[in-house]
């Protein structure tokens, strides 16, 4: 039973304070408003007391303390700079230290302006220096990645990057090396900075000493406009600041949000954010006339609306749309339409687990996982797919949670978690046996025990599970009987919105079943009657009908189905035979000799909304700057469509429609009951191999464009993971290649030759250069595939491309 | 001439004594026996009666700090036996272990019953090959002959000991750096609390003794504490093994009881200032210990009235300066010394000492300012228990004496841009300086060089 610590009352510059015993002196007087000046204090990191620069005076005591390290006691009478002459004379000493090894190259250097070093030199410190010998120089700077570069000069030696490295990411690239004045930052011979994290370390480095590659030189903070966003890369809901600089993204920076993301982003929410400044964006909207052709937006709605009269529509979706956006299509799709067929998910977990997550709220939150004495992941590898979960595992592991991952390959969790591999699909089987409680003397016992005695456990459960149609609810029954919390978490940002507002086929807005008329009718209070009770069709479903030319009319929002889609085949065929196809999104991409109207729609950062989070948090994001050209927030854009069809949703401005939102969404009660066999087709994992794929944090998806030095940083090209007993069996080589067949289709690939992937699996990233792993599946993320070793096959593409394109078989 | 007293030096003048075979023959482990009699309380009892205080330099009393390592935390407990001596003209450690080993070894077995620990680590400075090698052997000969090894001259007690070799830093000998260093980190300081006693060497309770200190404790078995108490005075009890270096005719380590007068160690023992020179200045406790000067002689060798004088007594080590000695380059030297040791890790430490050693160079080179002697001044201030660990306490020691008590020489410095006792004129001291400052200079960039072609 954690219990609360008790509360010390203390004074700081005479001012009393009540906190927690344990508390830091420097955080009481930041609840005091007094702030302390400091390096290499960081809230979020161990204190360390290495820059000496938070001195004060605690009554009774001959030597000056570090507040940054000291521990509030009863009674205890502190004086900051502020009420005392020895205090400010240390601080201002040891910012004379400080800066005597310190360039003066403010003037060039890219933290000037906003600079820790330089406001506390101005604050606190000397007016000059009285050091008049030679200061220390180096080479400067050196690229610790295509991502950070590391001027050693301008370094303080505070240690927030490498802690940061230690403590929070775990991936522990960068050291102090050699002593005294000599000491520095650096990195071991050959390596590089390849954390998805490293660009933390930017952020927090007090001074210009670690720089972004993408940032150097660009702006000054006087030169650009900032505005509070979230980032819309995954379903993490970071908290961001994006800065622009004459209209276009020049940097992402973190913001503090200990709900969520503390203080941290990854290096993809950092670095990528130049799609929407790429060359394919488009503006404008377009018509297919002779060829795709610019027009009004008046114009394009009219012919949609045109084609669409007494038509059979339906909508796919991406995971980009903000909650806004989702909830206006839910409504546009069955009150001016009439159709259910619509749907945002790429897998589809379906069940009671879905359900709950659509009805309700923060469950889970960070929080929860964070203090939780033990933690199930179960079908996600968090570093790849909501990289700051992954750092809040790491936070909670070490707080003394055990953590236990449940997949078909070992996650980056792995030295902090144990891991039960096992073979795609076959998830939901190691789940069944945790809730028997595991066999004798089995591993699974151990982690059944210990997940039963943990204080506070979580299950958090990714896409993966959908690859069984029962897995998902099976990791709902295990939490309800641990008595421990239970969260979906889907990758994408604006997953959770999209089914919270029921873009979905079988549920409308806040979980309620269309099927059920007493949830109907909660619906119909507000929407009017709607025009069917039947569950529409999902995603797969809309694409086989379209295939089929049962479909006359699809809007593809923020979606490319020939690269989103697990079935690439599918996709093309569908594309080829649904006779309208109108495409909302920022770019054309593949989809420009399919498009009949191109509708263009606002990047997040252009426009005011929400998003929700993993959790169920909505968050709000706003515009840093106009809509680009034309383009439109998404929710405009569907309100534009109604009115042209002649059913108007109702709702003017943002705040009418958040207005309903809220009606509608309020967290429900969802009623027990056991879980039926849904979603598509029955899990293919018997075969020579079990193929399975999920994309990579850093991949060719479209919200990377553009994003070149991350990618240098971090990309990684395809290839395929083979555990070593496979491989031996198949003749396989680490390092050779090897021919991945499936019945969709074949690529030849490199091959990795792993115990970190589930013996009979085989993993290949679904979006990697040299791969689109579609290709290669039928609908699922999973395929059964044979392999055969490719004697010096791809010998000469190793040159060139690095790797043999795929060849499509079908 | 007072008659020596040789405790911890008894066997010195015999032949053989480093090995096991004369060392039982001489009475050794004779301690370890009656230790093992009793029971780990009793132990800490004894020596706490004896009033053995810490040779490290603190002169923390041992048998209080035995007993300060709790038992029954359901983790390890370790002994680390701190040999990595590296403090400034300290020298006692290293003839200890060359010399007679097994007495210091019998001492940490002692010292482990007493704390009940299982496992000990001998710390073994990254310079002392030839001691290293003596170790390897001597704790090879006490496993052979079941004075380490599981149950320990039948009494049940199990004891493993693991030699670690340091890498080569001064900040190693400071017990948390050590630790660090011990578990494969680098060798910096750590936060306290938590103490060592309670989390120490990988988050276990941890008791670390000096070599000099444990070699006291097998005589203190075999004698009795009131035995012990009979040397030296109340507060300070036993023998003290003094370093005597630098101007004297006799270095050496010379063995006296605590608060024997520094006369008689420096003129009697060590022979009297080289070429009967007049002493100017010296350490009572190595580098780390402000200087006293010839007014200070008659100073009880202790730790209070080394005290009262205005310095430490600190590892014993005395460096003897002569009247032919300039004070600014002696402590320019110390003070490269600091900056070349500092591990990097706070502020006043790093940039401190890596500033005043490139003033006082200035000075010492002629080239100093009458405000450099004020700026100094205030770097002592700002530098004082201002760092995370005491090692910027230590550089700033020779600093700020020398700059009480020879302040004359620094003016004349500034003022003539010579140097007033070696006579040497602005040019030689230029080129002095020049060569001396050059691996000052040159020191800290190699590291950056070696840095930069590894990555």
């Amino acid at each position: 039973m954690s219990v609360e610590p008790e509360p010390v009352t203390l004074t700081i510059d005479g001012k009393e304070v009540t906190v927690p015993t344990g508390t830091l002196v420097i955080r009481a007087a930041e609840q005091l408003g007094i702030e302390i000046p400091r390096f290499c204090d960081h809230p979020f990191l161990d204190p360390v007391g290495a820059c000496r620069q938070c001195y004060v005076e605690i009554e009774g005591q001959r030597k000056l303390f570090t507040a940054c390290t000291t521990e509030v006691a009863a009674g205890m009478v502190v004086h900051t700079q502020n009420t005392s002459e020895l205090a400010h004379e240390g601080q201002v000493a040891n910012l004379e230290f400080l800066l005597i090894n310190h360039p003066l190259d403010c003037p060039i250097c890219d933290r000037g302006g906003e600079c820790p070093l330089q406001d506390q030199t101005m604050a606190f410190g000397p007016g000059e220096s009285r050091y008049i010998e030679p200061k220390r120089v180096y080479r400067k700077p050196i690229p610790l990645s295509p991502l950070v570069l590391l001027d050693r000069e301008r370094c303080v030696l505070c240690a927030r990057c490498t802690r940061f490295c230690d403590q929070i990411s775990g991936d522990r690239f960068i050291e102090m090396f050699a002593r005294g004045a000599g000491q520095q930052v650096a990195i071991a011979a050959g390596e590089d900075f390849r954390s998805p994290f490293s660009g933390n370390t930017i952020q927090i480095c007090p001074v210009g000493a670690l720089t972004a590659s993408t940032y150097r030189f660009v702006a000054r903070p006087f030169d650009v406009h900032v505005a509070d966003g979230i980032c819309g890369h995954c379903s993490a809901g970071c908290n961001v600041r994006v800065d622009v600089r004459r209209g276009e993204v020049v940097r992402v920076l973190a913001r503090d949000n200990a709900e969520v993301n503390d203080a941290w982003i990854c290096d993809k929410g950092r670095f990528a954010f130049r799609a929407a400044d790429g060359p394919g964006r488009v503006t404008t909207p377009l018509i297919r006339e002779r060829g795709l052709e610019p027009a009004s937006f008046d114009e394009v709605l009219g012919r949609v609306a045109e084609w669409s009269r007494g038509a059979r529509v339906a909508f796919l979706t991406g995971g980009r749309l903000a909650d806004e956006d989702a909830f206006a299509l839910s409504k546009l799709a069955r009150v001016a339409f009439g159709t259910n067929d619509l749907d945002h998910r790429r897998a589809f977990h379906g069940g009671l687990a879905e359900e709950l997550e659509a009805a309700s709220a923060l469950r889970v939150t960070y929080r929860d996982v964070e203090r939780a004495g033990a933690i199930l992941v179960v079908g996600l590898d968090a570093e790849q797919e909501v990289p700051i979960l992954h750092l809040r595992i790491r936070k909670a592991a070490r707080r003394g949670a055990r953590v236990f991952v449940v997949h078909s390959r070992e996650t980056r969790l792995s030295d902090v978690a144990e891991h039960l591999l096992c073979r795609p699909g076959q998830e939901g089987a190691v789940l069944e046996r945790l809730i028997e409680g595991g066999a004798a003397g089995s591993d699974e016992e151990r982690v059944a025990r210990a997940l039963r005695t943990a204080e506070g456990a979580v299950v958090l459960a990714g896409s993966l599970l959908a690859e069984h149609p029962l897995a998902t609810d099976v990791a709902l029954r295990l939490s309800r009987r641990l008595g421990a919390g239970f969260a979906l978490v889907p990758r994408r940002a604006g997953d959770r919105g999209a089914l919270r507002a029921g873009v979905h086929p079988a549920l409308l807005p806040g979980g309620r079943r269309l099927a059920v008329a007493s949830e109907r009718a909660e619906v119909e209070a507000v929407w009017g009657e709607l025009r069917s009770s039947e569950p529409g069709r999902n995603g797969r479903e809309i694409l086989e009908a379209c295939a089929r030319r049962e479909i006359d009319v699809l809007f593809l929002v923020g979606v490319d189905p020939l690269r989103d889609v697990p079935d690439a085949a599918l996709a093309r065929r569908a594309l080829e035979n649904v006779p309208v196809k109108v495409v909302q999104s920022l770019e054309l991409g593949e989809l420009e000799p399919y498009a009949d109207a191109f509708l263009p729609a606002a990047a997040l950062h252009e426009r005011e909304g929400h998003l929700t989070t993993w959790e169920g948090r909505s968050q709000r994001t706003r515009p840093v700057r106009a809509p680009a050209g034309l383009s439109r927030p998404d929710w405009e854009i569907f309100a534009g469509l109604a009115e042209a069809v002649g059913a108007p949703l109702g709702f003017g401005s943002v705040e009418e429609l958040r207005e309903e939102m809220e009606a509608l969404l309020a967290p429900r009660e969802v009623s027990e009951r056991p879980t039926a066999w849904v979603g598509a087709g029955v899990p293919q994992w018997l075969d020579e191999v079990t193929l399975f794929t999920y994309p990579l944090l850093v991949d060719e998806g479209r919200l990377s464009e553009g994003a070149s030095e991350l990618k240098a940083a971090l990309e990684e090209p395809a290839f395929v993971e083979v555990h070593p007993e496979d491989a031996e069996r198949l003749h396989l080589a680490d390092g050779g290649w090897a021919r991945v067949r499936t019945g969709a289709g074949e690529a030849t690939l490199p091959v990795r030759v792993s115990s970190r992937v589930a013996q009979g699996s085989v993993f290949v990233p679904f979006n990697q250069p040299g791969l689109e792993a579609n290709r290669l599946l039928s609908g699922r993320f999973t395929a059964a595939a044979t392999l055969e070793a490719v004697p010096g096959g791809g010998e000469g593409a190793r040159g060139g491309e690095g790797i043999a394109g795929p060849e499509a078989k079908t | 001439m007072s008659e020596p007293v040789r405790i911890l030096t008894g066997r010195w003048r015999e032949p053989d004594t480093v090995w096991i075979d004369r060392y039982l023959e001489t009475g050794g482990y004779e301690g370890l026996r009656r230790a093992l009699a009793m029971s780990p309380q009793e132990v800490i009892e004894v020596v706490k009666a004896s009033g053995l205080r810490g040779r490290g330099g603190a002169g923390f009393p041992t048998g209080v700090k035995w007993s300060f390592v709790p038992q029954d935390t359901g983790k390890p407990t370790y002994l680390v036996v701190n040999f990595d001596e590296s403090e400034p003209g300290t020298f006692n450690n290293r003839e200890l272990v060359e010399r007679d080993p097994h007495q210091f070894l019998e001492g940490a077995i002692i010292a482990a019953y007493a704390v009940q620990s299982h496992t000990a680590f001998i710390y073994c400075r990254g310079e002392f090959l030839w001691p290293g090698r003596i170790l390897e052997r001597v704790v090879a000969e006490a496993y052979d002959r079941g004075f380490l090894g599981r149950d320990i001259l039948g009494s049940g007690y199990d004891l493993e000991v693991v030699i670690h070799r340091g890498a080569g830093a001064y900040i190693c000998g400071e017990e948390t750096a050590l630790l660090s260093s011990l578990e494969g980190y680098r060798g910096q300081p750590r936060l306290r609390p938590p103490f060592p006693a309670v989390e120490g060497l990988y988050a276990s309770p941890t008791l670390i003794n000096n070599v000099e200190t444990l070699s006291n404790v097998p005589h203190i078995l075999v004698n009795g504490p009131e035995w012990f108490r009979g040397f030296g005075p109340e507060k300070s009890p036993g023998t003290k093994l003094f370093s005597v270096s630098g101007k004297v005719e006799r270095p050496g380590n010379y063995e006296a009881p605590m608060g024997t007068p520094a006369r008689v160690v420096i003129e009697e023992m060590a022979g009297g200032v080289l070429g009967g020179k007049r002493l100017k200045a010296w350490t009572p406790g190595g580098s780390s210990t402000p200087f006293l000067t010839a007014e200070h002689l008659d100073v009880g060798l202790d730790f209070e009235s080394i005290q009262a004088a205005g310095s430490l007594l600190g590892t014993g080590a005395i460096m003897v300066c002569d009247e032919t000695d300039c004070m600014v380059e002696v402590t320019r030297r110390l003070l490269q010394f600091y900056a070349h040791e500092s591990c990097g890790k706070c502020t006043p430490c790093r940039e401190g000492t890596w500033w005043v050693v490139r003033v006082l160079g200035r000075i010492e080179a002629g080239a100093g300012r009458p405000e450099d002697l004020p700026l100094l001044d205030d770097q002592c201030t700002n530098m004082l228990f201002r760092g995370f660990c005491a090692l910027v306490d230590g550089a700033v020691s020779p600093m700020s004496s020398s700059l009480a008590y020879f302040r004359d020489e620094y003016e004349a410095h500034v003022r003539e841009h010579r140097c007033p006792v070696t006579g040497r004129g602005p040019g030689l001291v230029a080129e002095q300086g020049a060569r001396e400052e050059a691996p000052a200079a040159t020191t800290v960039p190699s590291w950056a060089d070696l840095a930069e072609e590894l990555g």
